[in-house]
């Protein structure tokens, strides 16, 4: 089979099948919903097949800058607005060819983990309509497993590309934090979060990185190394109460260890006993540098104003009541709340202090073993609206994907085929820069488990 | 005096809170509060905090002046101008 | 005022730090343009921009807490102050807490009659400015060419105990700043602010009810608020009243302080890391740099200015408040010229220009050239000492050297004795009366003859040899 990159470009490479190609993404997208907008723009063909990934379209978060389009992160108070600016991370994967196609729905400010954040549109999984895609790049997410694109743009601050890549049944990738700029990436948890990559193929994603990685001048957090791996023979996996995970995931959990055993590998359980930290942690700390990060929209410079009010403060606080939904008011709330005089130390403070705990743990633990399997969720994409799954309680089960973002290790979610008609999977950790083992123990899987689409989903090897 | 000590944290946010709203989340806001209080029992006074990714080396930048090439698109995002000011009703 | 009463001052000083571009991005840091136009997505707040550190602000950071005495942190990082204001872009302020570039220093003033005195300096941290707010009548206008401008902050221990001592204190913190070459230090142009804490107890009994002191814009200003605050709260203080902890506001034109109103919510600033931006490690390298850019301090300038050259203290007092000036006039004396003439000069007829053109010596075309051979045509006999005050103007008017200045105005002295002798001689025929009555003994009237010679010479005429040939006239 031909590589991924050559089956687009040979494929779009014919105008009358990039007319059919936008025609089938557009019929395709009134279904799902993972676009808030769509177009494919001119290009100079002949010099895009010179390219490591010219001619692959791309679908991008709606929470990052790509110039002349649209960034509203999902929120009312950016329903307009426009980005003077590329990101870049875009702007590196456009030099490489790749082609940004549109911007996907997204959990408001990427704040929720099943898109129905999302102020402006609703996201369903190609898998089952009824059901969200994850969150909060849920929107990526559902354009590549429907087949819309072969590779997508998002941001991982919690789980945020994992978690909706193990919803839809495809790759999900969460750098070593700082490795790819954040420059375009619109701040919800600075410490935290990094943008990342969703693709139906290993060395497709591979490459994606590789193009993106680099030292920013832009972004002075952002830094460029060897990306590097070592030869993984031992592999830990989390020993979790099997109360936690909903049968299908139990099950896609033990299989993987199985198949790894097969494979040669050593897995052998461990214990993280700074897990039962990791969430009050993480979400002390990424709502308290959210209170700061969203405090930039106030309907002033730009953004959805709120008119007259009688003093600027009043104005500020009428845009800010408008433009933002629940949850991210909410967020906003409990981040103030942390970090105020007389409550930072109990909260901000001692959460700062968890985190360097929980990185010491984990630390110890990859310098035995340079894998860590986990889970990357307790459940299969759940229902809309779903009583089971209240939103405090979609919080909780951040748990296992939080723990990356908290220690800033490179993380990989990676499909282990469909049950009960819906995606399954589980996620490897390693150390800091260690994407390579990532990579590799993924293609080993890929042999076992390719990723496999929906009913209905865009063939592009069938378009001729 | 929950309630209150979410009125003072919502004024600090700049958030205008309605009556719905204030009974939705502060309901939210206590149960996440809770949650976060869990953490007391980590043993952790002889940790420094981790605030971000440790870099190695500095980053600064050079002093030098790059202009932004597009101005005048930054001045159309804004919902009210007078000619190149941005323009907010007024203040006192 | 109870004299039994002490009294504590405290300053937090603001100064824009002279660089090319902003504190976090690359926009120009000019002043004066355009509104608006100095302005890009990061110092505007757009999402998904990241502050960019600027070297040479921490620079000059360093620099002023190094000439303060502070204690440099080898570390650094900055902070996020958050609070809600139309002027702030981002609606936070990038600033610095924990660990501001120096600590713990101290400076000698010399408050001149009141004497030398140590002052404390508590910390000096770097932070961001914000845009400007103008109100117009039924709106705000927001001009943010300001915002992301870089600035210095120096907060002063209560170490000062007068009004005249916090205004001497920032006359000499302009000239460290300006010797520094880190700020202009302009008070009424705005690139530098002061405000002051003031409190008053009985002695013994430390810091009394802390009042802030705001919207005061020169160093004057900051004297007569100062002077006014002590006096309200002793009156106060004597009477059994309460002194309010507040903030009150300089109103220059009734001479008063007035309380600032209220907010509803007191502010909580919510200081956290600020995560964008790792820290600054100030290595072996970075000191030695610092340590290079290091000069003499304005009061050490000014007591060698009088040890070594032996100046008197006023023409000492004005030449180490201009370090152009300083420049000037030591380069001048290396050329080979009298210090004290050189002193004796600047003092006079240079001040007289500056003052004449309200100018500054920096924005002159004089120069320690120039200057010095000026001073020499004087020495030479080339020209007196009048005409050189004539080609000071021209220098100053025409940017030329004073010898192509002499040259062109024809100014270079008559001292050739047939010359010279011609214009005696019509002097003394032209005056008869005048002879005869100094042949009748009055003297006195010789020296009114050498004025004519002058006059008609266009005060060209060389006094010494003059004088010589008008005596040898008239016998
Ligand atoms: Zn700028």
């Amino acid at each position: 089979m031909p590589p991924v990159k050559q089956l687009w470009f040979s494929a779009l490479n014919k105008p009358h099948v990039r007319d059919k190609y936008v025609q089938r993404v557009r019929e395709i997208d009134k279904k799902i919903g993972s676009f808030l907008s769509f177009k494919l723009e001119e290009q100079d063909w002949t010099a895009l097949g010179r390219k490591p990934l010219g001619g692959v379209p791309v679908a991008v978060k709606d929470n990052i800058a790509v110039r002349g389009r649209k960034l509203t992160c999902g929120s009312r108070i950016l329903e307009n607005f426009v980005a003077p600016y590329t990101a870049t991370a875009i702007r590196r994967l456009e030099n490489a060819g790749a082609l940004v196609v549109g911007k996907t729905n997204m959990d408001e400010f990427g704040m929720g983990s099943s898109n129905e954040h999302s102020a402006l549109g609703r996201t369903s999984n190609p898998w089952d309509l009824q059901r969200v895609p994850g969150g909060s790049s849920g929107g990526s997410a559902a354009a590549v497993a429907a087949g819309l694109v072969p590779l997508a743009v998002g941001s991982d601050t919690g789980g945020s590309v994992r978690q909706p890549a193990n919803f839809c049944g495809i790759y999900g990738f969460k750098p070593t934090y700082g490795s790819i700029s954040r420059y375009g990436l619109t701040a919800y948890a600075s410490s935290l979060e990094v943008i990342g990559l969703f693709a139906v193929d290993i060395r497709l994603l591979e490459t994606a990185f590789e193009t993106m990685h680099a030292e920013d001048e832009f972004d002075q957090s952002s830094f460029s190394t060897n990306i590097s791996g070592s030869e993984v023979k031992k592999i830990a996996m989390l020993d979790i109460d099997p109360g936690m995970l909903e049968t299908p995931v139990a099950e896609a959990y033990t299989q993987a260890a199985q198949i790894l055993r097969e494979r040669g590998y050593v897995v052998e359980k461990v214990n993280l006993v700074t897990l039962k930290f990791v969430i009050p942690s993480y979400y002390t700390i990424a709502n308290a540098e959210a209170s700061a990060n969203l405090a930039r929209f106030d309907g002033i410079r730009y953004g959805s104003g709120s008119g007259y009010s009688q003093n600027p403060i009043n104005l500020i606080k009428e845009a800010r009541s408008r433009g933002f939904g629940d949850e991210v008011k909410l967020r906003i709330l409990l981040g103030t709340y942390v970090l105020r005089s007389g409550f930072k130390d109990q909260y901000y403070i001692k959460a700062q202090r968890v985190r360097t705990l929980i990185r010491k743990e984990l630390g110890v633990l990859l310098r035995n073993y340079p894998l860590l399997l986990m889970p990357v969720f307790p459940t299969q994409a759940f229902l809309r609206a779903d009583s089971e799954m209240d939103n405090y309680k979609q919080r909780l089960s951040d748990i296992f994907t939080c723990l990356a973002n908290l220690a800033g290790l490179p993380a990989l979610s990676v499909p282990i085929g469909i049950n009960r008609g819906l995606p399954t999977g589980v996620q490897f950790v390693a150390p800091a820069f260690g994407e390579k083992s990532l990579f590799d123990i993924a293609r080993g899987f890929s042999e076992v488990f390719p990723v496999q689409f929906p009913p209905g989903a865009l063939e592009i090897e069938r378009m001729r | 005096m929950e309630q209150d000590e979410w009125a003072v944290t919502a004024e600090l946010a700049a958030l205008k809170l309605s009556e719905g709203e204030k009974k939705r989340l502060v309901k939210q806001a206590e149960q996440m509060r809770k949650l976060y209080l869990s953490m007391s029992s980590a043993v952790v006074d002889n940790l420094e905090p981790t605030t971000h990714a440790s870099v190695v080396k500095n980053r600064v930048r050079k002093d030098e002046v790059k202009p932004f090439k597009d101005v005048d698109t930054l001045l159309d995002a804004s919902n009210e101008l007078d000619d190149r000011f941005f323009l907010i009703p007024n203040v006192l | 005022m109870n004299s039994s009463l002490k009294i504590f001052i405290g300053l937090e000083i603001h100064i824009h730090l002279k660089t090319e571009s902003k504190m976090f991005c690359p926009c120009s840091a000019h002043y004066g343009d355009e509104p608006n136009t100095n302005i890009c997505p990061i110092c505007l707040g757009y999402p998904g921009t990241l502050p960019l550190l600027n070297e040479r602000a921490i620079e000059h950071g360093y620099l002023v807490a190094r000439a303060l005495g502070c204690r440099l942190s080898n570390r650094i990082s900055f902070a996020r102050k958050n609070y809600f204001y139309p002027d702030m872009p981002k609606n936070y302020q990038i600033s610095q807490h924990n660990h501001p570039v120096g600590i713990g220093g101290t400076i000698e003033v010399d408050f001149n009659d009141l004497g030398a005195k140590r002052i404390r300096i508590h910390n000096v941290h770097l932070e961001e400015d914000a845009g400007k707010m103008i109100h117009a009548n039924d709106a705000t206008l927001l001009d943010y060419n300001r915002a992301g401008y870089p600035l210095l902050e120096i907060v002063t221990e209560p170490d000062l105990s007068r009004g005249e001592e916090a205004e001497l204190f920032l006359r000499d913190f302009q000239r460290l700043v300006r010797y520094l070459k880190v700020s202009d230090g302009n008070m009424e142009e705005g690139s530098m602010k002061c405000d002051a804490n003031i409190s008053i107890n009985l002695p013994g009994r430390g810091l009394g009810t802390k009042v802030e002191l705001k919207n005061m814009n020169s160093p004057r200003f900051v004297r007569l608020a100062l002077g006014y605050e002590i006096e309200r709260q002793s009156k106060l203080f004597n009477s059994g009243g309460e002194i309010v902890q507040e903030t009150r506001l300089w109103n220059e034109n009734r001479d008063i302080t007035l309380p600032m109103r209220r907010k509803e919510t007191p502010d909580d600033y919510r200081y956290f890391p600020e995560p964008d931006m790792p820290s600054f490690v100030s290595n072996a390298a970075f000191l030695k740099r610092i340590e290079n850019q290091l000069v003499e301090l304005p009061l050490a300038k000014k007591r060698r200015l009088q040890s070594e050259y032996d100046l008197k203290v006023e023409q000492a007092e004005f030449i180490h408040n201009d370090i152009a000036m300083v420049t000037l006039f030591e380069d001048t004396v290396k050329s080979g010229a009298s210090a004290r003439n050189v002193a004796a000069w600047l003092s006079s007829d240079v001040r007289k220009l500056l003052n004449r053109d309200k100018r500054t010596l920096a924005d002159t075309p004089l120069n320690a050239s120039r200057f010095s051979s000026l001073l020499t045509l004087v020495d030479q006999g080339r020209i007196s000492g009048k005409i050189a005050k004539n080609v000071l103007k021209d220098i100053f008017s025409e940017d030329a050297d004073p010898e192509s200045i002499v040259e062109k105005k024809g100014w270079f002295q008559i001292s050739d004795p047939n010359e010279l002798g011609k214009i005696v001689d019509q002097v003394v025929s032209q005056n008869p009366d005048v002879i005869e009555i100094i042949s009748g003994g009055d003297s006195k009237q010789k020296s009114w003859l050498m004025g004519e010679i002058m006059r008609v010479s266009n005060g060209k005429a060389a006094p010494e040899l003059a004088k010589k040939i008008l005596d040898e006239r008239i016998g």
